[in-house]
């Protein structure tokens, strides 16, 4: 049996890869040992110093430089993707399902003639299919997809594998190659990368988060949230809708596009549970979620659930929590 | 100045979901529509583009009736044009075999700038955005949150969202597709009234599907989740349920 | 985008006077409309208007402005959503103008006609009744879910079946967890009088409530209205009962004047007329001080005061007192007028919350009950006693369900 190519395309920021890189990578290798295929690393990169002695789970590194693929440049990506992974044979790509990630699948898809499939949560190997798992509506629906024919793009769901399986004892080889196109004139021009604006409340390093989110209903109910993270000594983030109604800055939001938080208690109220932001609070030590709908996706992560109304909980649950307090 | 915004209808997740016999598709009767909320960002930020440098906007639904009611929304709104593409039910998540059918219905309208949704919720596959972009041989980028023009038309400034809340500043020359993720401002309230007047007034002009058509990946199987680990139920009223999560936390030491 | 912006392409249009000319066109092509113009400019309206004090234009000022061609200016101004369509202003302009039900709406409609400095949580509940049947954006297939936990039977009635009460139970009766054991205890007192009802059920919608909560979205109502007859037309009843005073507001006014009178009574009515009866059933003493809060809806737009008081006379042990502002000068709940939804961007602009001053005045008389008769109330006046630090000094009760308790029909359904 001709060991088959999986070859994961690698995220980076800032000289640094990804955490979704590295559960990528304990995706495929997990996958490709269970049916003896092959693991590559791609690294499409302007420099390739910052990744070298890597301890990646995978059977070898491969580096793409150019000048042109300093910044996350979707256009730049596109043109060169398509030949490098015709080149490894790839037969299996895996792809972050990230706002970087997600720009590369349709044009890839088409490039290389082969089906992307978005939302997985999970990805094996039976003999020589795959077959995925993925998320939909919200993450009230499970499909199972089985991509006909070779080549097959998954996109990979940031915290559905441990990082830490993404890295290994040893360091698998490494080899750098230039550019095979060049990258003058791209449609596309990266002029500047804007870092959030930190204001007081870092959410990655909070202990205690209360997460708001749709179920808050208004602005002024995230008084009661602020006064019981104050009582935890934690801080309140929230969700991308809430967010977007402008009712907490950008830099509070968990989730895809915005941060990825493992606090040791995650109070989710009036939050869904969609996997856009499940995946940035999933590894949280402790999950408490309270929401009307019994049906929530949130339940699917949370240890602990309520249906009760957030609204009616959450000064009690601070007033419960000071009379704790003050009897120690 | 010609903007196109592409909407397509997913099913609610309000209302609960049922699975079809087949077992790989949602039941047809059971499920209700709604336009998939990234396109109505993208509809948004077309409007506002349009309120700040004029020009065009034509709205381009995909799917049936209840995609008939998003243009009458996407008219009473401000949009100047309606096309309907008709697509049958069990295709309406497929975006592969909606690039294929919208590609060359939009292909000779000539327009300078395609928005539509990064992602829809009922998607398996790589999205309609950057599907559709490649078939009508135009530059992509996803995740957009702001779009700006520039006097000439002939480039865009876009803010493309990355994790961590940071934001990417690219310029892209147009003609282009943009997936947007969330407009400037919030999708603007249209009053029933206007809704009802367009629904009335609507002029849509009806595209079919052109023949042969491409067809994207389907499930092998369909399951509502919520089977496997579950969180532990805590029963009672606000307060029962406040009195066991402080104990809950003073047990692990939190509290 | 801000009002500002939008704002432009009006004063382009000629003089700011041209703007309001137009608006005037429309409240004079109105019924009652042309009142506006009778204003005498006495300020009884801004005098009795609750929120008065937080208004850049009262409502004698709003006429003012008109009078001097200045529409744009009451377009800009924050005024317009502090309205909670209380009625107070209406029912003492010594003129009769109207200004809730025309001015008002008629401002809020032009700025929703805009998509302009639209509080998004009121766009939020108009979406959601529009797309759902109830502003809570539950399923409409789960609306009478509650019955499961009636303890009694409660008829669904279907195209075609009929029965002698039809009972509207109401969106907030239907889903809100805090007024669910309100609308059973309805149900379980019905059952014993041996009542002949049913209920809509999934085909109910929200009844629209133009004048209050849709201050300005005639086009929602509409919609909701056209809906409504269609299902109350497949059944056969006699007469409708409704929980809910918003919804009786919507179906004796607005639906009779829309050509589909109705012989509608809000449930404390219904009840009152069978008082001798309830009487001789509630056995279980309720001793308490208890102040009956006059709903808006219910009191000064429809003038019932007191069919809820006769129904609190029947309960063994209740002392009625009244509040200083009583009757036809209750203190709104601070809910109307679509500000159930918008208590951040009321509070924001106000001092005190309505529904915090109205238990402080109920705590005053000694009252150790607060009776109300409108699901809005329940949440607005339980929130506000906790605020105030009143709590286990008051309690909010619905009448239904303290009637129930004293006829001992209460089991099993939490306090």
């Amino acid at each position: 049996m001709i060991p088959r190519e999986v070859v994961v395309v690698a995220e980076h920021m800032a000289g640094e890869l990804t955490d979704v890189t590295l559960e990528m990578l304990a995706c495929a290798y997990e996958l490709a040992r269970s049916v003896g295929w092959r693991v590559t690393c791609l690294i499409l990169a302007s420099d390739p110093k910052p990744f070298q002695a890597l301890p990646l789970a995978a059977d070898k590194v491969v580096v793409v430089t150019d000048p042109g693929l300093g910044s996350p440049n979707p256009a730049a990506y596109a043109r060169v993707l398509p030949h490098v992974l015709k080149d490894l044979s790839a037969r299996l790509v895996i792809l972050g399902n990230t706002s970087m990630g997600i720009d590369l699948a349709g044009p890839l898809s088409h490039d290389l003639g082969a089906p992307a499939i978005s939302g997985c949560v999970g990805l094996r190997a039976e003999g020589d299919r795959i077959v995925a798992t993925s998320r939909l509506c919200g993450g009230k629906l499970v499909a199972h997809i089985e991509p006909q024919g070779g080549l097959a793009i998954a996109l990979l769901m940031p915290g559905s594998f441990h990082k830490e399986l993404g890295m290994r004892d040893d360091v698998p080889p490494m080899e750098v190659r230039p550019s095979p196109e060049t990258l003058e004139s791209l449609p596309v021009h990266f002029v500047e990368l804007i870092e959030p604006k930190m204001e007081d409340v870092d959410v990655t390093r909070v202990d205690v988060l209360i997460a708001a989110g749709r179920g808050v209903q208004s602005k002024e109910n995230l008084a009661p949230l602020e006064a019981l993270a104050k009582e935890l000594g934690g801080a309140v983030c929230a969700t991308r809708p809430v967010v977007d109604q402008g009712w907490l800055p950008r830099t509070r939001q968990v989730g895809r596009s915005g941060m990825t938080v493992k606090p040791r208690l995650y109070l989710a109220l009036g939050v869904s549970g969609a996997p856009e932001h499940t995946e940035g609070m999933r590894a949280s030590g402790l999950i408490v979620a309270v929401n009307k709908d019994p049906e929530a996706p949130i339940f699917d992560v949370a240890h602990y659930g309520a249906t009760v109304d957030l609204l009616e909980l959450v000064p009690i649950l601070t007033e419960k929590i000071k009379e704790a307090k003050g009897r120690q | 100045m010609k903007i196109a915004v592409v909407l397509r209808q997913v099913p609610d997740v309000v209302e609960e979901l049922v699975i079809a016999d087949d077992g790989r598709s949602l039941a047809e009767g059971e499920v209700m529509c709604i336009t998939n909320e990234a396109d109505e960002h993208a509809l948004e930020e077309a409007l506002i583009l349009k309120s700040r440098q004029g020009g065009k906007v034509t709205a381009v639904a995909a799917g049936g009736d209840e995609a008939k009611d998003a243009l009458a929304t996407a008219v009473a709104k401000g949009a100047d044009e309606a096309i309907l593409v008709a697509v049958p039910f069990e295709h309406r998540g497929d975006n592969v075999r909606l690039a294929s059918v919208l590609g060359p219905a939009m292909k000779s309208a000539g327009y300078d700038l395609i928005l539509t949704g990064v992602w829809a919720a009922d998607q398996m596959d790589a999205g309609l955005a950057g599907l559709l972009a490649v078939h009508l041989s135009l530059p992509y980028v996803g995740g957009v949150m702001s779009v700006s023009l520039e006097p000439s038309g002939a480039k865009g400034l876009v803010r493309k969202e990355f994790p961590g809340g940071r934001l990417g500043v690219m310029e892209v020359s147009l003609p282009a597709v943009l997936g947007i993720q969330s407009a400037e401002q919030p999708p603007r309230y249209v009053p029933v009234s206007k809704v009802m007047q367009a629904k009335r007034t609507l002029q849509v002009r009806e595209q079919a599907e052109p023949s042969p058509v491409v067809q994207g990946i389907r499930a092998s199987k369909l399951i509502k989740s919520g089977s496997a680990a579950k969180a532990e139920m805590l029963p009672g009223d606000a307060k029962q349920v406040a009195e066991q999560i402080v104990r809950i936390l003073r047990e692990r030491g939190i509290a | 985008m801000s009002a500002e912006s939008l704002l432009v392409n009006v004063e382009e249009r000629g003089a700011a006077g041209d703007a309001t000319d137009e608006f005037m066109r429309r409240m004079l092509k109105l019924p009652m409309g042309d009142k506006l113009l009778s204003c005498i400019q006495c300020g009884m309206c801004s005098g009795s208007c609750p929120l008065g004090y937080a208004m850049d234009y009262t409502p004698r000022k709003m006429i003012a402005a008109l009078r001097a061609g200045r529409v744009d200016d009451l377009y800009r101004s924050e005024a317009i959503w502090l309205c909670v369509a209380c009625f107070n202003c209406t029912y003492r302009c010594p003129v009769g103008v109207p200004i809730t039900d025309r001015l008002i709406a008629g401002l809020r409609e032009e700025l929703l006609g805009r998509g302009v400095g639209v509080p998004p949580e009121l766009q939020a509940a108009f979406e959601r009744t529009s797309r759902y049947g109830n502003p809570f954006g539950e399923s409409s297939k789960k609306r009478d879910a509650w019955i499961e936990d009636a303890g009694v039977e409660v008829p669904v009635l279907q195209g075609g079946d009929s029965a002698e009460v039809l009972w509207w139970v109401g969106c907030f009766g239907s889903y809100n967890k805090r007024n669910q054991k309100d609308t059973i205890a309805l149900a379980r007192i019905l059952h014993a009088l041996d009542i002949d009802f049913g209920i809509l059920g999934t085909d109910e919608r929200c009844s629209g409530d133009l004048r209050c909560t849709s201050q300005g979205e005639e086009g929602l109502f509409d919609v909701l209205y056209h809906h409504n007859i269609e299902q109350l037309g497949k059944r056969k009843f006699k007469e409708i009962l409704v929980g809910d005073p918003h919804a009786f507001n919507a179906f004796n006014k607005e639906y009779r004047r829309l050509g589909t009178p109705l012989d509608v009574s809000h449930y404390t009515q219904f009840l009152a007329e069978r008082a001798p009866d309830l009487k001789r059933r509630a056995k279980k003493e309720i001793t308490a001080k208890v102040a009956y809060h006059d709903s808006c809806c219910l009191g000064r737009r429809n003038g019932e005061y007191e069919a809820p008081r006769v129904l609190l006379e029947t309960i063994p042990g209740v002392r009625l007192v009244e509040m200083p502002r009583n009757r036809e000068n209750a203190l709104c709940c601070g809910g109307g007028g679509g500000a159930n939804w918008l208590d951040s961007y009321v509070w924001q602009r106000t001092r005190v919350p309505l529904a915090m001053q109205r238990v402080q005045e109920a705590a005053k008389t000694g009252a150790e009950i607060l009776a109300i008769s409108c699901p809005l109330e329940v949440p607005r006046f339980e929130d506000a006693i906790k605020t105030s630090g009143l709590e286990g000094r008051l309690q909010v009760r619905e009448i239904s369900h303290m009637l129930a308790e004293a006829i001992g029909l209460n089991g099993g359904v939490r306090p």
